[in-house]
């Protein structure tokens, strides 16, 4: 059984064709199951996220696979074979899991190390099992993409430090503040960050938002996009002098906000977190000099963000380590898994000489006691038991692939295994018709 | 006895460093186990020690110390559990293992003094160590606090402020630890005069007891460390002192209880010299 990935992500394909080929708006369920109807499909999952569409198939035939996976891609868009090949991407076995503990990880986002891409990698997993297109080896490559994204995350600092205005301004407003419950946001000035910073913050529990604009109507639009409420531009004072953070982000020629004004309406010791997201600056520099006053403006919060984008750059590196190191396990184990079948012929083998030479003495053995006929069973069995513990050991943990096809092909012809082997196949597929 | 634990609290120590540096989440728990366990061997040494001295376990200044560590790693532990921050432990160990040697290094004689075995002496020993403990707490709490504050109020964002508590959490605590704090050493200093009058009027020609005024090195160090904890109450209040002028008193406060209870305690004072 072979691992095999086909997909179009934001490295390989336009915006307009990723839209046309996302499954996440539509119903992910149905569209996986539509995929495991097609023959190769031994097992199958759907990813589907803002920036790629990936189609994760455990097959017999990788070439098969490919033609299957382009064929569901075609149907279920409605789309020309030409309009999307020429940009998809395909992997086989352990490039698939190198590939897949990446995107877990957040290495292969837009934006590297961003939180959302592990849920939506568990979502496409839960689509998929529930609707029972999944097998044993995407299932274990999933849970194991799962770890590694967990890995990541708590290991390095990947997914750490806000990279935009918004999330900056909030994530130092945590740092102020601690949780955000109840405390109160005053916004002067209505524009696209403070919407947005207001909506995070909002998302944060905040407590109240007031709004004030010099033109009344934009306050009052504000406010009903984030639920907060506007205040008139007269009353902005005293909306200060209660207020924990203050936005602003009028387009004011000069600061609207000046030092004086904050020392005459701020009740020492409470702290106030100011963000000034205009330019020109809305809020008098010297306004950061007040002891429990936190002023940041717009470059500021730039900085910041790059400091973190600089920080998560230097994390990448070792993101990427821990990623190799589960693809080498993960490729270990589907080695060990590739094993199986040899060993339980082995097995087998094995233990068909025993019962054949316990046949052979039965006469001689009837003359003794139950017990000890027992005993005479008991020891041949761990005789085997014992002698084949450590090649089935060596052969679980063979290096690389070459090596494991030599092995097998001299322990085959070493126990004329191939009889065996086929015969346990046979068995294998019978009882897993019989359970279908 | 005291080495067990000791060991236990470095181990601890250790593993809250590598947990502040790398933030793994299952050192940060080994952590918090190691030192759990230390607190329990701990406990075990002092209960032996008070079963051996049938009253007192507080008496020597070594084991003082002892009952001093062991009150501040609970209330570390305490913190700890309650708001779900391990970075303060980097800064906690080290108090908590630096002054456990001491007793290891000096383990205290056992002491007969009979002054000594009175129930007010207890209450007065045991309030104010729990009060020192309180205010080492607070005091890593201010500088914590004093760390964060400067990276927030700088703008520059580096390796302290992803691995610091926020500057709220780190307010209100401090505050805690001194309001506690305050109130037992007030209990204990307050104790402290009543003993010292019943006892003298038992034990007049103790000198000891005839030391104890004013002028002795110790108890001004006592009348300092309530004055600063007071004002640093006084000034929360009324004059808006929160935040970093808070933390730096708190600083203040701990440093001076260190001195008072070190070097004050060994080699300087004449009044708390029980043999």
């Amino acid at each position: 059984m072979h691992l095999f990935l086909l997909g179009v992500s934001h490295k390989t394909a336009p915006v307009d064709l990723r839209e046309r080929l996302d499954f996440s708006s539509g119903d992910l369920g149905a569209a996986v199951e539509m995929l495991a109807a097609k023959p190769a499909a031994a097992e199958s999952i759907v990813l589907s996220t803002c920036n790629r569409s990936e189609i994760y198939l455990a097959s017999d035939d990788a070439a098969r696979a490919r033609e299957d996976a382009i064929e569901f891609i075609s149907g279920f868009h409605q789309l020309p074979h030409d309009a999307f090949v020429p940009h998809i991407f395909t992997f086989e076995d352990s490039a698939v899991a190198q590939h897949l503990f990446r995107v877990a990880a957040g290495l292969d986002s837009l934006v590297v190390g961003e939180p959302q891409v592990l849920g939506q990698v568990k979502d496409a997993f839960q689509a998929a099992s529930q609707r029972h297109c999944t097998g044993p080896l995407l299932t274990k490559l999933f849970h194991w993409s799962f770890a590694v994204g967990k890995r990541v995350r708590t290991e390095t600092a990947l997914g750490e430090g806000a990279v935009s205005i918004s999330f900056a301004a909030v994530a130092l407003a945590r740092k102020i503040f601690g949780r955000l419950q109840g405390r109160r946001v005053l916004v002067i000035g209505s524009g696209e960050i403070s919407t947005l910073t207001a909506q995070h913050l909002r998302s944060h529990g905040v407590g109240d938002i007031a709004i004030t604009s010099r033109t009344a109507a934009n306050a009052q639009a504000l406010a009903d996009a984030v639920g907060g409420r506007a205040v008139p531009w007269t009353e902005r004072m005293t909306a200060l002098a209660s207020a924990d953070i203050v936005l602003t982000a009028t387009g004011a020629q000069r600061p609207i906000l000046t030092r004086d004004q904050v020392d005459r309406v701020r009740k020492r010791g409470n702290p106030l977190f100011i963000i000034d997201v205009a330019v020109p600056r809305d809020v008098e520099p010297s306004v950061g000099d007040i002891e429990q006053v936190f002023l940041y403006n717009v470059d500021d919060l730039q900085s910041v963000i790059e400091e973190n984008m600089s920080r998560r750059a230097a994390e990448i590196a070792r993101a990427e380590t821990i990623v190799a190191d589960e693809v080498a396990r993960f490729t270990a184990w589907q080695r060990s898994r590739a094993a199986v079948p040899t060993i339980v012929a082995l097995r087998q083998r094995f233990d068909a000489v025993r019962r054949s030479e316990l046949n052979r003495l039965d006469g001689k053995l009837t003359g003794l006691p139950p017990e000890a006929r027992a005993r005479v069973d008991e020891v041949t069995r761990l005789i085997v038991e014992k002698l084949l513990i450590e090649p089935t050991e060596q052969l679980k943990a063979l290096p690389d692939e070459e090596t494991q096809v030599a092995y097998t092909e001299a322990l085959n012809r070493l126990f004329r295994l191939r009889e065996e082997e086929s015969r346990v196949e046979d068995e294998e597929s019978a009882e897993r018709a019989r359970r279908e | 006895m005291n080495l067990l634990p000791l060991v236990l609290y470095a181990a601890a120590g250790v593993a809250y460093a590598i947990h502040f540096a790398r933030r793994q989440p299952t050192m940060g728990r080994a952590a918090t186990t190691l030192l759990l366990f230390g607190a329990l061997a701990h406990t075990f040494v002092i209960g032996m020690q008070t079963m051996e001295v049938r009253f007192n376990p507080v008496a020597s200044t070594s084991r003082a110390v002892s009952t001093f560590v062991w009150l501040l790693t609970l209330s570390y532990l305490y913190l700890e559990l309650t708001t779900d921050e391990r970075a303060m432990g980097v800064f906690i160990l080290p108090v908590i293992v630096a002054l456990q040697v001491i007793p290891v290094v000096f383990p205290g004689m056992t002491n007969s003094d009979p002054v000594l075995n009175s129930a007010w002496f207890w209450v007065h020993v045991s309030s104010l160590l729990f009060a020192y403990a309180s205010f080492a707490l607070a005091g890593a709490l201010g500088l914590t606090y004093m760390l964060q504050f400067k990276e927030i109020k700088k703008k520059h964002l580096g390796y302290l402020y992803t691995r610091l508590p926020s500057l709220q959490i780190l307010d209100v605590m401090n505050w805690r630890a001194v309001t506690v704090g305050w109130l037992f050493l007030t209990v204990g200093v307050v104790v402290g005069v009543v003993w010292a009058a019943q006892a003298r009027a038992v034990s007049p020609n103790d000198p000891n007891l005839q030391a104890m005024s004013l002028d002795d090195p110790k108890i001004l160090g006592a009348i300092v460390t309530w004055a600063v904890y007071s004002f640093a109450m006084f000034a929360r209040k009324t004059l808006g002192w929160t935040g970093r002028r808070a933390a730096w008193l708190s600083a203040l406060g701990f440093a001076i209880i260190l001195f008072n209870f070190l070097p004050v305690n060994y080699f300087v004072t004449t009044s708390h010299t029980f043999q």
